[in-house]
């Protein structure tokens, strides 16, 4: 199914998060993330090494949800420290809640990944999206991995002149990275201007019309996707 | 004694592409090695595989008779100075001053001594006019000056310098040679890559040249 056009795997992206943040009811959410869970198995992603990569951004939703959960006071309380609720019925439900649609939202993103930044780019091109606007999702797409080198080699940097960071208290942590945010932020913008005159320079709108030397097909295959995906998106919309 | 010592190490990047295979070096005190070898074959991973930036798919690495691999980075940075081959991507600060200061305050050092001994290296790396500027508009030139002055705010117990004489004038290559001479005369081993054929020959103790991931003296 890696084959299968880029449009194709946004629609069915656009879908699934459209009904994750339309339905907040556990067994809705939980049906839509296996709906994405399938998709993205079809499309041969190992969602278990994805996991694996976002370990910290997994950590970091649970922690949030956990903290949702303690903070909400409505709903029958489960557990209670003398006078104090810690945890509610509701506020669990709210915080599963939350765990379920990031987990769609991250699914399909995964979905998107099995298509290059260059063929997405093709693909809302040929959906008519202004060219301009394509490109800048480009490159914000091409320089994330940048900017993310960037940071690891600050980090590094830093931890080579000897600052342990494994070490030091979590308050001075907080101080290194907002040591080096300037530094990051100047050299974004040192970057930006640099590839805006490199673009200028290279004729960037000179012309109103473009060709493409990539020119994206929809197969039979892909309407019919398509079709079954709304299809299903209709059939839960109506009876859920 | 050897400073370094790599054995058998073998190292892979993720496409697959072998860089090393059972390749082995020994980096001795006070003496200052030379690396070279062509364009992309591979000069720069024996430096990062030694600072644990990367590491190894197989092989021991020892510094100081310590296991590469039960040192942290912070841990390493303390014992090995190291010039990035890419100056701008070791620079993190908001000036040329606390490029060279803030990790030393950081950790507590006396900042009078620190503030004297950064501006001795100003001087010594021609930086002074530049002190309050931030490093990312700095000139390459300066940038490079400047990695190899944060470096040398501590005396480290070996120096790695990843080609340090690119894109400095003859008057700047000189000073920094004073500067490698003195660490020579204090016994602190350094390894450098650089192609400067009239550097090496006035540095040089053993020059080593990588080719096909095998080194040959």
């Amino acid at each position: 199914m890696n084959d299968i056009d880029p449009r194709t795997k946004l629609i069915q992206v656009l879908i699934l998060s459209t009904l994750a943040l339309i339905y907040n009811k556990l067994s809705l959410l939980s049906l839509i993330l296996l709906a994405a869970i399938v998709i993205a198995l079809l499309n041969r992603i190992n969602l278990l090494s994805i996991l694996i990569r976002l370990k910290r951004l997994v950590k970091m939703i649970i922690l949030i949800a956990l903290i949702q959960s303690l903070l909400t006071k409505t709903g029958n309380p489960i557990f209670r420290i003398g006078n104090f609720t810690l945890l509610t019925d509701y506020g669990l439900i709210k915080s599963l809640e939350f765990i379920l649609r990031l987990g769609i939202i991250i699914v399909s993103a995964a979905i998107i990944t099995t298509s290059s930044s260059r063929e997405i780019i093709q693909g809302l091109i040929q959906w008519h999206c202004p060219y301009e606007i394509a490109f800048m999702v480009s490159v914000a797409i091409r320089f994330l991995p940048i900017f993310k080198e960037e940071m690891t080699d600050m980090i590094t940097a830093i931890q080579l002149r000897g600052i342990d960071l494994h070490k030091v208290k979590f308050n001075k942590k907080i101080q290194v990275y907002k040591y080096i945010l300037t530094p990051i932020t100047i050299n974004s913008v040192i970057k930006a201007k640099e590839l805006a005159a490199a673009m200028e320079m290279r004729g960037f709108r000179a012309y109103p019309q473009r060709t493409s030397y990539m020119v994206l097909k929809m197969q039979a295959f892909d309407y019919i996707i398509i079709g079954l995906s709304i299809a299903a998106a209709f059939l839960f919309f109506t009876f859920q | 004694m050897n400073n370094i010592d790599i054995n058998n190490i073998s190292y892979e990047y993720h496409r697959g592409r072998q860089i090393f295979n059972n390749f082995s070096l020994q980096l001795k005190n006070g003496e200052t090695t030379f690396l070279t070898g062509c364009n992309g074959c591979g000069k720069t991973t024996p430096t990062k595989l030694i600072m644990g930036i990367i590491k190894p798919t197989s092989g021991e690495i020892k510094i100081f008779g310590k296991r590469a691999d039960s040192l942290s980075l912070g841990s390493m940075g303390e014992i090995i100075g190291y010039v990035f081959q890419y100056p701008e991507r070791q620079l993190f600060s908001s000036s040329v001053m606390d490029e060279l200061t803030f990790p030393l305050i950081f950790k507590g050092y006396n900042k009078i001594e620190t503030f004297e001994k950064a501006k001795d290296l100003l001087k010594i790396f021609d930086l002074e006019k530049v002190k309050n500027s931030y490093p990312s508009l700095l000139s390459y030139g300066e940038k490079r000056r400047l990695a190899i002055a944060s470096v040398l705010m501590v005396v480290p117990k070996y120096l790695i310098l990843d080609e340090p004489t690119a894109s400095l004038d003859n008057h700047r290559i000189d000073a920094l040679s004073d500067v490698l001479i003195e660490l020579k005369n204090r016994k602190i081993g350094m390894l450098i890559i650089s192609h400067n054929k009239t550097f090496i020959e006035k540095h040089k103790d053993r020059v080593i040249k990588l080719e096909g991931g095998q080194i040959y003296e």
